[in-house]
């Protein structure tokens, strides 16, 4: 047949289960070209999960696989998996509009060999949903043995609220999802992928993720700092050097770097990573900036910092130091190709008081670097004033406490709430005995013979204006002094930039001006970034942008134009609402393990690490909090484990607008929840099951290679089948026969028997309904075999103390009345509903439904297949209950419907 | 033991990963079954058994058979 140009497709089919594999060989083996788009990763629908057929007892696998690969591999079928149609409309000519929708995999399904590495490696475990959830798939999965195509995909929802927030791209699910596999050693090398200094961050980072994460919606967040810590410190005291070296493809350019603090450094150790040689120069005599001379050691020890250091250095990234570069120009001269600058804030910002020039007035940035020198500043017994309300001033005062200092006021502008310093720090630094005074602003040094001998201030009665700007208002008549021998301005930390200032250019407030995506300045070989760039920050961010830099100066020296990509291109974050109600119910309270902080008599005056970290099993219960809001958690695991370099985490949603000549509509049907019939036990009593969950016990590919009961592992020995569950009940609102259950009951009755020989069955039934070819022969041999059927509507189940079941009956057929029969087993032969994504799929509303839900067939004994649009048809399921051989005849007069409409309209050719 | 509510299933699942370092340890001993398991591990049969199940799954452990319990 020739093309005809105006359609993409003949015939779209939306559904691969038996019924639109079978239209689609049909119509495939006419000539017309069929285009099938399956929701899940493999085609097959839920035949192919099922033990066996009735009545004939042939294996299901060996009946359907055969029509999986027939279909994959036909020439005029184009088989789409892990798509889905958002939209069909109907154009003026009368083809159909196809919005699809192509789900990410992330595998690329050309490598991959269905090996299963992915899954064997994969540490996130995820209710198998092709198992009935009778066990745990992972996240990364091929949905079963006999998958068309095999293929591995990923499940994955979204980016985890935690690592969505991380400034750096850390990703907290991931490491957490590796600490609670005991995967410590691959949790940091995985915090390693994307940010260099995990033992700095896991003392003082101010762990935003922590405020994201949704187990803070219940019992409170994970302590992702403190589980960190726990990998981070058994990681460096098994691996006190780097477990890498230089990277073998080395890069001949060369980029220098200006500071060594976290922006510095980390854009250091990812352009060394990517193999270009880098020189580090630091003004002062080691490395590590904010965090070598700013964070006091009793929360940030210097050991950490340098072992954190090595892992850049182990790159072969040189760090001068003692070095303060003045030139970004003379650096070209020198022969490096581009340049970073991360000078960071190295000094206080200062206010227009009188008295603030007088000997006794300290710099904060000054007095913190003296405390982490060998030279500390002697307040010993000294009475200190510290002015300023951060997280700085705080430092300032909790170490001249530990230094000695007989009285620390700390005097701030804001109120309480507004201090700017994080409220836990404030409660150890009062906890510490440093005094803190909120709402008063500085008005004057007082001064004995030029020599600092007090603070005077006036009331702030507020610190912002009406527009949210920093604009303070006093109440003059209110005053307080403060004796002091020494006092530490701490108002606001202030960049390093001035001898820059003919080179860059810089704000007003002395920052840098480069762009904020890539961090170039108007001189393209100069890039800027950290806090010289953003003002003062946190470590994170400062890493962050030290990616950043190195993301596009790697793209600078390649020639590469710095728009052809984005840096961040993580998965938009999941809802966590939609996290919480994926996991409904009886969610175990599980509270939060406390930080653990030393007597406070032992760290107080101590530049000691006050805060001791988890314990393994500690570290274990807290990472096992993690709810997996991401689905995989990136733990990259998969990507270690793939033989075929497959895994690719860039895939994203691709859309796609097709135009096809007709629609044939097969997308099956949808089990009884039975948790809504609730006296029936299903979801509280564990050996109450549903019967897809025993066919999948019963299948070639079963979960437990055995038919066991789910409570204990035992072979069960007395076992009831609760027929018309959530079907022919107008309860549910579902008061029609499902017309499979007797007949899939008797099967499984049937090769229960087989299975346990010594098994007493029992049928609980209004009435058997074998109505099709060889229904009532089989229904009779299954009594024949032993099968014991009772006629009885079952009322409740009961569980006994052994975790049996007692099954209320009433006994239609003896002497009436309830009865009570006891089995240590029950499947509840569940009913069959209509799914409702397909209705959606006409926006106009179009697609009529029949009364019971199902797509309706205009004419169901003449036109069979037909729907109420002209060119749309229905197979199978979809249409209304069936078996599987009424589904097969169905899905074929469905086709030749389509075929007819195609040849008819001429809209195939 | 005594007998907790049933968990959230999702819950149940995910603590696989939790749970079979020390499944591993206890079945180091030589073979048991789920019951001599959960007793052990102080859980309920039901959720030891889609654990050890998982672990089945993905060749952390193997099934003996029969007679060699």
């Amino acid at each position: 047949m020739g093309r005809n140009s105006n359609v993409d497709y003949d015939a779209l089919i939306v559904g691969a289960g038996i019924a639109g594999m079978e239209s689609a060989l049909t119509l495939g083996d006419m000539g017309f070209r069929v285009l099938l788009v399956e929701k899940e990763s493999s085609i097959g629908g839920k035949m192919i999960l099922l033990s066996k057929v009735f009545p004939t007892l042939d294996c299901s696998s060996c009946i359907s696989t055969p029509k999986m690969a027939a279909t994959a591999n036909h020439p005029n079928i184009k088989v789409l998996t892990f798509s889905e149609i958002d939209a069909v409309s109907k154009n003026l000519d009368g083809t159909f509009l196809v919005n699809l929708r192509k789900n990410p995999k992330f595998i690329d399904p050309v490598k991959c060999t269905g090996c299963a590495q992915c899954e064997t490696a994969c540490t996130v475990a995820i209710a198998d949903e092709f198992n009935s959830d009778l066990i745990a798939r992972r996240a990364a999965y091929i949905a079963f043995p006999q998958a068309v195509p095999k293929k591995a995909v990923i499940d994955r929802k979204g980016t985890s609220p935690c690592s969505f927030t991380c400034p750096a791209g850390v990703k907290p699910h991931g490491y957490i999802a590796l600490v609670r596999a005991g995967k410590y050693d691959e949790a940091f090398r995985l915090h390693l992928e994307d940010a260099p200094l995990p033992g700095c961050l896991s003392r003082a980072c101010y762990a935003p993720c922590e405020d994201e994460c949704t187990r803070g919606q219940l019992e409170g967040p994970l302590p992702i700092r403190a589980i960190k810590r726990f990998m981070v410190d058994r990681y460096y005291i098994e691996h006190p050097e780097p477990e890498y070296g230089i990277p073998e493809k080395l890069n001949v350019k060369r980029v220098a770097v200006v500071g060594s603090g976290p922006a510095g450094l980390s854009a250091a150790y990812f352009l060394a990573r990517s193999g270009y040689s880098v020189t580090v120069f630091e003004s002062e005599s080691e490395p590590g900036g904010i965090m070598r001379w700013g964070i006091p050691s009793y929360r940030l020890p210097k050991d950490i910092l340098a072992r954190d250091i090595k892992n850049i250095t182990a790159l072969g990234v040189k760090i001068v130091t003692g070095t303060r570069v003045s030139s970004t120009q003379k650096m070209k001269e020198d022969g490096f190709d581009a340049v970073f600058m991360a000078v960071g804030n190295t000094g206080g910002r200062r206010i227009s008081i009188p008295g603030e020039d007088l000997e006794g007035i300290v710099d904060c940035m000054d007095f913190l670097k003296s405390c982490n020198s060998d030279d500390r500043p002697d307040v010993n017994g000294k009475k200190v004033v510290v002015i300023g309300g951060g997280n700085v001033a705080i430092d300032c005062g909790r170490s001249a406490l530990r230094l000695g200092a007989n009285e620390v006021q700390l005097v701030c502008l804001e109120s309480n709430d507004e201090m700017p310093a994080h409220k836990w720090e404030i409660q150890q630094a009062v906890d510490e005995g440093v005094a803190i005074n909120c709402s008063w602003g500085p008005k004057a040094v007082s001064d004995v013979g030029g020599k600092a001998t007090g603070a005077e201030f006036v009331c702030c009665t507020s610190v912002f204006d009406t527009s949210g700007k920093f604009n303070p208002s006093f109440d003059e008549s209110k005053r307080k002094s403060f004796d002091a021998d020494i006092v530490i301005m701490a108002v606001g930390l202030l960049p390093n930039t001035s001898p820059f200032s003919s080179e860059v250019e810089l704000n007003r407030n002395g920052t840098i001006n480069a762009d904020k995506e890539t961090l170039q300045t108007a001189e393209p070989w100069i890039f800027a970034g950290g806090d010289a760039l953003t003002g003062p920050s946190m470590i994170v961010k400062a890493i962050s942008q030290g990616k950043r830099a190195a993301y596009y100066i790697d793209h600078y020296l390649q020639g590469m134009p710095m728009n052809s990509c984005h840096f961040d291109e993580r998965l938009p974050m999941v809802d966590r609402e939609a996290v919480l109600s994926r996991t409904p119910g009886d969610i175990s309270d599980r509270k939060p393990v406390s930080l653990k902080l030393k007597p406070i008599n032992e760290w107080a005056r101590s530049f000691g690490e006050y805060e001791s970290t988890m314990t393994e099993n500690e570290a274990l219960y807290s990472a096992n909090r993690c709810l997996d809001c991401g689905g995989c958690s990136q733990c990259r695991q998969c990507v270690a484990a793939c033989p075929a370099d497959a895994i690719s985490f860039d895939m994203r949603t691709e859309l796609e607008d097709l135009t096809v000549g007709s629609v044939m509509l097969s997308t099956g049907f949808d089990i009884f929840n039975a948790a809504n019939k609730p006296a029936l036990g299903c979801g509280r009593f564990p050996n109450v099951i549903n019967a897809m969950q025993m066919d999948r016990i019963l299948a070639p590919t079963r979960p437990y290679n055995a038919v066991i009961r789910p409570s204990d592992g035992k072979a069960p020995s007395n076992i009831a089948f609760v027929l018309c569950t959530g079907s022919r009940d107008q309860k549910v609102n579902n008061r029609i026969c499902s017309r499979v259950c007797c007949m899939y009951s008797l099967k499984q009755a049937q090769l229960l028997m087989g299975a346990l020989p010594l098994a007493d069955i029992t049928i609980y039934y209004i009435d058997i309904r074998a109505f099709g070819k060889g229904y009532d022969e089989f229904y009779e041999q299954a009594k024949g075999m032993g099968v014991y059927f009772v006629k009885g509507k079952v009322a409740r189940i009961e569980e006994t103390t052994d975790q049996n079941l007692g099954v209320f009956y009433e006994d239609i057929e003896g002497n009436g009345g309830t009865r009570r029969a006891e089995h240590d087993l029950v499947v509840l032969s569940v009913g069959v509903l209509p799914t409702q994504g397909a209705l959606c799929l006409f926006k106009d509303g179009s697609l009529k439904a029949d009364p019971f839900s199902y797509i309706d067939e205009v004419d169901e004994d003449l036109e069979p297949g037909k729907t109420s649009i002209d060119g749309v048809f229905v197979a199978g399921t979809a249409a209304g209950a069936r078996d599987i051989p009424d589904s097969i005849l169905h899905s074929d007069a469905a086709a030749a419907q389509v075929a007819a409409y195609l040849k008819k309209t001429g809209k195939a050719s | 033991m005594e007998k907790k509510v049933s968990r959230n299933l999702g819950e149940v699942l995910r603590d696989e990963m939790y749970m079979r370092g020390q499944i591993i340890k206890i079945l180091a001993e030589g073979p048991k079954t789920i019951t001599e398991i959960a007793g052990e591990l102080g859980y309920p049969p039901d959720e030891v058994l889609r654990w050890v199940m998982g672990m089945r799954r993905y060749g952390l452990i193997i099934e003996m058979p029969k007679e060699g319990r």
